[in-house]
């Protein structure tokens, strides 16, 4: 098995041997331990060329010197190595570096746009308002006819006052709010435009599941506009929102806007009937709900959307999960509301460029397939018991595969070379393929610290002194039962004690969560009302393939929401 | 019965070697004169003193202190050195020695150490005269290997690049290089260019990088090859992980 052919070896040929750009980095075999080290400088890759002018131009136009590729080292000419492009995984998409970078990426600013704006709001206690207090009757045609006026609110349109102040539909034109609910005869009722019809988004299997979830309730997954949300907080958008769902229902229901049923409204809409999709954060972190440091790995495994498109591939979509995860928790969450600079991502990539981590699932899965009778297969009576000896046994035929590649193909220790990218990869490779021989998510985080220790003594290194931090002290806590040391991870999130403040985890342990279900054939990880509302195809950011979206994004052909040109100078 | 430290597990050459850095029963093999070292550390002019942030600490007029008492100062501190730094690279290439193993070599073996261990570097801060001590001993030693071992204070991705045609590790810096057969720095831990060539000795031949190195390869000495080292990991996680699982 060890000599199969191997994932990354495009991908590797396309960085290593063929030019790109003026790198001339063409010749040689992906196994060759020395190179060609031209040291070009910047003037190899045509995206630097392009920035280093911007930069230039900038500093003609402002009168006050900008990006200057030149600064490195206080000045230091580097010896630069060949700048070489990236694949996205899992897709034939070559993009350069700097590509990936969210500044540079608009699929992946939307994608965290897309979550940051997304409440789910329970229709159920108002309407027992305006029923039993109220005695109003609610049908599908008063529920069809709240979601036409909401759909007109939400983006900012008046709907009780006269027409005053509002926003302009041409910039906020990626607002709006649908309607789920678990009850068929209902759904039938509710016109198409404002229904994510669970029937329809999900394979049979699971929209049974999800529709027995969910029940007879009903619910409605609002998306205020990103515009909004980017010059506000994610604690604006229940506020916003809320907001929005009181004048709906006072326009929509005829009611007075002073009665004191309005404040049961609001009371349902801001507080006892939102689901946020990140928790409000301790005052040391400072955040508000719908924050990335609140959201779950969980949660953030029911937005990916992969599951509902492949689901008989459960490694497939714990590495959108995680590809996913890594661009919001380390890119966007660790690179840069708790930190700074660009070097969060040039970690993160490494799970989701070049196959290296999908080569090493893989293979996994043929191991577990081979060994436990078919347990990496979705099924939920075909799995291995969660034992001590199954972790060992799976992490480390996992955790030798993945260092036995960095040591047999230099070029994959060359893309990744940074301790930490390995270490992410290979650990990440044993907690998700563990997950999915089990059925047991915190089997797959006990795999995670093995796999550590590992490729620790292995290599007689590991990653960078924060890095290793929890890594060392991390296996103490995945079956305690302290409370604020030891939940399962599905509810753990990156303020989680010991994860806070650390790179090339956080995205890792989302996908762990997202196998553990994923390979049982579940519909959802933990709240199905996350997995519905995001199953909506009128959203920017494709939720089902992220790491094509981050491929768009990287190659200009990304179109974004929240953007300005309308009310600003043309260029 | 004297105790006698048994530092690591294993029976490979991979596992001798880490067990001789840990214990520091290290053969020496160069020599490094202290005007080259201190010209490559980069610290100070080589000749000047050592610069202080105190006075001895004889003259400071110590407050009574029972831990002052059962503890001796080291000769830096006695002095009132600055505290600096050396940071060691070593490639994933069969270098002989591993960042934890660096680590394990200054803490066990001498006194007064902040080591910090990364994957890419290892650096040991130090009272000045200390550090240079731990320096000396590393580089002139078996753990320490011209072309696949270097000194260096930023930069230091070279450690898992592929190595250059003439088998040195990579410095994108390019701080020390190959010439005549032997291992040149010319520059600082940092790159400031310095005014001499310092020959850092040798390189070790492919043949014997592989036979003292402490990094298992699947290439040279397998991971999977050391069972005893397996199983010790395995240990230590089991334990760990069955002492977090306390339901009372």
């Amino acid at each position: 098995m060890a000599d199969r052919e191997r994932m990354f070896q495009k991908a590797m040929e396309n960085k290593f041997t063929k030019e790109f750009g003026t790198n001339q980095m063409d010749g040689g075999e992906i196994t060759d331990m020395t190179g060609k080290y031209l040291r070009l400088g910047i003037e190899q890759s045509p995206r630097k060329i392009e920035m280093k002018k911007a930069g230039q131009d900038l500093a003609k136009k402002r009168g006050l010197v900008g990006y200057n590729p030149d600064m490195h080292c206080a000045g230091i000419p580097l010896g630069q190595r060949a700048l070489t492009p990236y694949t996205l995984s899992g897709t034939d998409m070559l993009v350069e570096a700097d590509d990936l970078h969210y500044v540079n990426n608009a699929a992946m600013q939307q994608m965290w746009d897309d979550i940051r704006r997304t409440v789910v709001v329970g229709l159920d206690l108002a309407h027992e308002t305006l029923e039993k207090r109220l005695g109003m009757e609610v049908t599908p045609e008063t529920i069809n006819h709240y979601f036409e006026v909401m759909n007109h609110a939400l983006p900012g349109g008046a709907v009780v006052q006269e027409h005053m102040v509002e926003t302009h539909p041409g910039l906020v034109d990626d607002c709006y709010v649908k309607m789920f609910t678990g009850d068929d005869e209902l759904a039938d009722e509710i016109d198409d435009q404002f229904l994510i019809d669970i029937n329809k988004q999900f394979p049979a299997e699971q929209a049974a599941q999800l529709k027995a979830a969910v029940g007879k309730t009903s619910w409605q997954s609002a998306h205020i506009p990103t515009i909004v949300s980017r010059t506000t907080d994610g604690a604006q958008t229940s506020r916003w929102m809320a907001m929005q769902v009181g004048m709906s229902f006072i326009a929509a229901y005829r009611m007075c806007a002073g009665e004191a049923a309005v404040a049961d409204l609001s009371y349902a809409a801001k507080h006892a009937g939102v689901i946020s999709m990140g928790e409000m954060l301790p005052a040391r972190r400072a955040r508000g709900p719908n924050e990335p440091g609140g959201v779950s790995f969980g949660h953030m495994a029911d937005i990916i959307q992969t599951s509902r498109t492949v689901p008989e591939d459960p490694a497939k979509v714990s590495l959108e999960v995680l590809g996913a995860g890594a661009v919001l928790y380390d890119q966007i969450w660790l690179g840069s509301y708790m930190s700074g600079g660009v070097g969060f991502t040039q970690y993160s990539t490494a799970v989701y460029t070049n196959n290296i981590l999908d080569d090493n699932i893989y293979y996994d899965l043929d191991y577990i397939n081979d060994k436990y009778n078919g347990a990496a297969n979705v099924g939920t009576d075909n799995k291995v018991k969660a034992t001590i000896e199954v972790v060992k046994d799976i992490t480390t035929e996992s955790t030798i595969y993945g260092l036995e590649n960095y040591e047999k193909y230099p070029t994959t220790l060359e893309d990744h070379f940074g301790g930490s990218q390995r270490a992410g990869v290979v650990a990440a490779a044993s907690g998700v393929s563990t997950a999915i021989a089990t059925g047991n998510g915190n089997a797959g985080l006990s795999a995670w610290y093995l796999s550590m220790y590992l490729h620790k003594e292995s290599h007689g290194r590991l990653g960078f002194f924060g890095y290793d931090l929890q890594d060392q002290c991390g296996a103490t806590n995945v079956f305690s039962y302290q409370s604020d040391e030891g939940l399962p991870v599905e509810l753990r999130g990156p303020n989680y004690p010991n994860y806070a403040m650390n790179v090339g985890h956080q995205g890792e342990y989302a996908g762990i969560a997202s196998a553990a279900h994923g390979t049982r054939g579940d519909a959802y990880t933990v709240n199905p009302l996350i997995k519905v509302g995001f199953a909506d195809d009128l959203l920017p950011f494709d939720f089902t393939k992220p790491r094509v979206e981050f491929g768009r994004g990287a190659l200009r052909e990304f179109v974004p929401a929240g953007e300005r040109s309308l009310i600003i100078p043309a260029k | 019965m004297t105790y006698k430290p048994q530092y690591y597990p294993g029976a490979t050459s991979v596992a001798v070697n880490r067990r001789k850095h840990m214990s520091g029963d290290i053969e020496k093999l160069r020599e490094i004169s202290d005007e080259d070292l201190t010209a490559v550390l980069g610290h100070r002019s080589p000749g000047s003193d050592y610069p202080s942030t105190h006075p001895p600490l004889a003259e400071m007029g110590e407050p009574e202190c029972s831990m002052r008492e059962l503890v001796e100062p080291i000769s830096g501190a006695k002095a009132g050195d600055r505290v600096r730094y050396v940071q060691f690279v070593d490639s994933m290439y069969n270098a002989p020695a591993t960042p934890y193993f660096r680590t394990y070599n200054a803490a066990i073996n001498h006194r007064g150490v902040d080591p910090g261990t990364l994957s890419g570097r290892q650096v040991t801060e130090c009272r000045e005269r200390n550090m240079e001590e731990v320096a000396k001993a590393q580089m002139e030693t078996e753990m320490s290997c011209p072309a696949l071992t270097s000194l260096r204070g930023a930069t230091v991705h070279g450690h898992s690049l592929r190595l250059q045609e003439d088998g040195v590790m990579f410095d994108m810096l390019d701080r020390s290089r190959l010439e005549n057969g032997v291992i040149i720095m010319n520059k600082d831990q940092v790159a400031i260019p310095i005014d001499r060539k310092v020959n850092l000795g040798k390189p070790m031949s492919s043949e014997e990088a592989a036979k003292r190195t402490t990094i298992f390869r699947v290439d040279n000495v397998a991971f999977k090859d050391d069972p005893e080292v397996i199983e010790w990991v395995h240990r230590v996680w089991e334990l760990r992980t069955r002492y977090g699982y306390q339901p009372k």
